[in-house]
């Protein structure tokens, strides 16, 4: 299978600045987070992917399409939410969307079809017919979302898809996001400053700073080995109990107030430990994984960076 | 009303030729146009004084109908090369006030929202982009200009006899050349004034004032200098050079053609010049919108 994004020693100027300085990763995963303080670059990559900058070393490739030479046949493949405003104010909701979709090569009668798919899709089917430039802001980030998927693209790629929305409204979005990954074999890119966002719908997430790769961290595999790492709050913690969990091959360590930390192989599942602790008598209270959160898998790649650049 | 499902679904249908996109945008522009009243009297005037030429050519070769009116032939100007001059320039100058009536809008609304970057993140280039305007003005401009002058060329051809029309054959080409330059020209300046300034009053504005201010300076270096050079920044007259020239109208061929005339591949030159530079700082302004920056 192709990796979705590839960077090989990407550099990119704006204005004769360096923004992207030598990038190289591979990400592999359907669903990538793109991550990084005020000016880490982060559009830029994007913008580069989409051919809107040309690089003056290296190359980016999506789904194995070189952004630099095979621009036209990349974009051919890609719905795109821009961060900012992006749209037709005069024009109505659902012509806007069919106007973006015919322009995709949809024809005139599938683009209408689509386009109001799409609208009813993202939610906003009682507004379809308004002028785009009446909507509120969150409207318009779901117009920009119907705009991006109507023609149903391989590869959508979302900037800061949650700016300016609510609460209620961000986790509709972020709830369709991951309807639209779960639906189809369509790849994600999204941008964002919140981690939560980025958390809850990628599987593999690069972050940025100062135009380098602070980290390029799969989500999918610290999920699944902090799935391994459990925080025990146990009541009449005996000495066998630990004993009989090392046994299975787990590392046990006992804190006060019988608290225990328990590091688990592959092999071993959780009923397994619940088991153990029913034949000794042992009561356990609580039992939590232990999560690295993205925000500390974050904080702890701009310090390793900051550290090396020699600021933080 | 139709219920639609409330799930995604990828698109798996046919898709339209790439070539043939740029068109998606000349038809959405004109739909937006015939929604406008004004428009549409604007665009019913505009095509009126071509009735009146072919009324004109009608009884210019009708000796009945000009029994019936009481008036000699003599008395009327033949249709020749000097007629199809003054049918196009009241067409020029009609297609000049559609221009900058439709012109100023076609660029801006998408750059007002930061539209551009939507259009361009599809497989839809800056030139696609250019070409689907472009296309909404030189489709608007000759169904007024050289569209209706070869249409009544044709009727000419048709009323009149002893093979006017293999002796006047050699017209068609200068009716199209001028014609085309002086669309392309409208056009590209209408686009790039249009994606340069974004209120209609003010880029009308300055479409006029390309035409005149310059024209004042020409005049103004040709006084001082003791020149006739300055010309070549009148556009209007630059056009008429190449119009009268080109159909070798017989008063300018005759009394004008001298020392103080501006010669045809310097008019030409020109216009095509405005045309380039137009595409340039149009390019310009496009490339610099079509990325969104917050």
């Amino acid at each position: 299978m192709l990796p979705t994004i590839e960077l090989e020693g990407l550099e990119v100027q704006l204005g004769g600045r360096t923004i992207l300085h030598g990038l190289t990763g591979v990400l592999k995963s359907r669903a990538i987070g793109l991550l990084g303080p005020n000016g880490a670059g982060k559009s830029t990559l994007i913008n580069t992917l989409l051919g809107f900058h040309k690089p003056i070393k290296g190359s980016a490739r999506m789904l194995g399409l070189d952004a630099n030479t095979n621009g036209k046949a990349l974009r051919a493949l890609v719905g795109y939410m821009p961060e900012n405003d992006a749209f037709i104010a005069k024009m109505s909701g659902v012509r806007f969307v069919r106007y973006m979709a015919e322009i995709s090569g949809l024809p005139p009668d599938q683009a209408m079809e689509r386009a109001h798919e799409a609208f009813v899709y993202v939610g906003l089917g009682e507004a379809r017919y308004r002028p785009v430039g009446t909507y509120s802001l969150g409207m318009k980030q779901l117009a920009k979302l119907a705009q991006a998927i109507a023609h149903g693209p391989k590869v959508l790629i979302l900037d800061e898809p949650t700016n300016g929305m609510d609460p209620p409204a961000r986790k509709r979005l972020i709830e369709l996001i991951r309807e639209i990954r779960e639906a189809s074999d369509i790849c994600l890119l999204l941008s964002s400053h919140l981690l939560r966002d980025v958390e809850e719908t990628c599987d593999e997430v690069l972050i940025l700073r100062n135009g380098k790769i602070a980290s390029i961290c799969n989500l999918v595999e610290e999920r699944r080995a902090n799935r391994k790492f459990l925080e025990l709050e146990t009541v009449g913690v005996e000495a066998t109990f630990t004993a009989a969990l090392e046994a299975l091959g787990c590392e046990c360590a006992i804190f006060s107030n019988g608290r225990i930390k328990v590091v688990m192989p592959d092999t071993v599942e959780i009923r397994e430990v619940f088991k153990v602790a029913a034949d000794r008598g042992v009561q356990i209270r609580r039992m939590n994984h232990r999560r690295d959160s993205l925000e500390d898998i974050f904080l702890n790649a701009m310090e390793q960076t900051g550290a090396a650049d020699g600021r933080i | 009303m139709a219920v639609y499902k409330r799930r995604y679904n990828p698109y798996t249908g046919s898709l339209t030729a790439a070539w043939s996109r740029f068109f998606v945008l000349t038809r959405f522009a004109f739909l937006d146009l015939f929604k406008s009243r004004f428009f549409v009297l604007l665009l019913i005037l505009a095509i009126v004084p071509n009735l009146f030429f072919a009324g004109y050519i009608f009884v210019a070769n009708n000796k009945t109908v000009q029994l019936l009116m009481q008036i000699r032939s003599a008395d009327f100007l033949a249709v020749e090369t000097q007629y199809f001059i003054i049918i196009m320039t009241v067409q020029t100058n009609v297609a000049f006030l559609l221009n900058c009536w439709v012109g100023p809008v076609l660029i801006s609304g998408d750059l007002t929202n930061g539209a551009l970057s939507l259009f361009l993140s599809r497989p839809f280039s800056r030139a696609d982009y250019v070409l689907g305007k472009l296309a909404v003005l030189s489709i608007l401009l000759s169904a007024v200009t050289w569209v209706p002058c070869l249409l009544l060329f044709g009727l000419q051809s048709g009323l009149a006899r002893n093979g006017w029309v293999w002796s006047h054959l050699w017209m068609i080409l200068p009716i199209l050349l001028c014609s085309a330059i002086w669309v392309l020209m409208l056009s590209l300046m209408s686009l790039a004034v249009s994606a340069w300034v974004k209120l209609r009053i003010v880029a009308t504005g300055v479409i006029f004032i390309a035409f005149v201010i310059p024209a004042a300076l020409g005049e103004m270096f040709n006084a001082i200098m003791g020149t006739y050079w300055g010309a070549l920044l009148n556009l209007s007259y630059m056009f008429r050079i190449v119009l009268e020239r080109g159909l070798r109208d017989p008063f300018r061929l005759l009394a004008h053609m001298g020392r103080h005339e501006i010669p045809v591949p310097a008019a030409w030159a020109v216009m095509i010049l405005v045309c380039l530079f137009c595409l340039v700082i149009l390019n310009a302004r496009l490339r610099a919108r079509e990325t969104v920056r917050g």
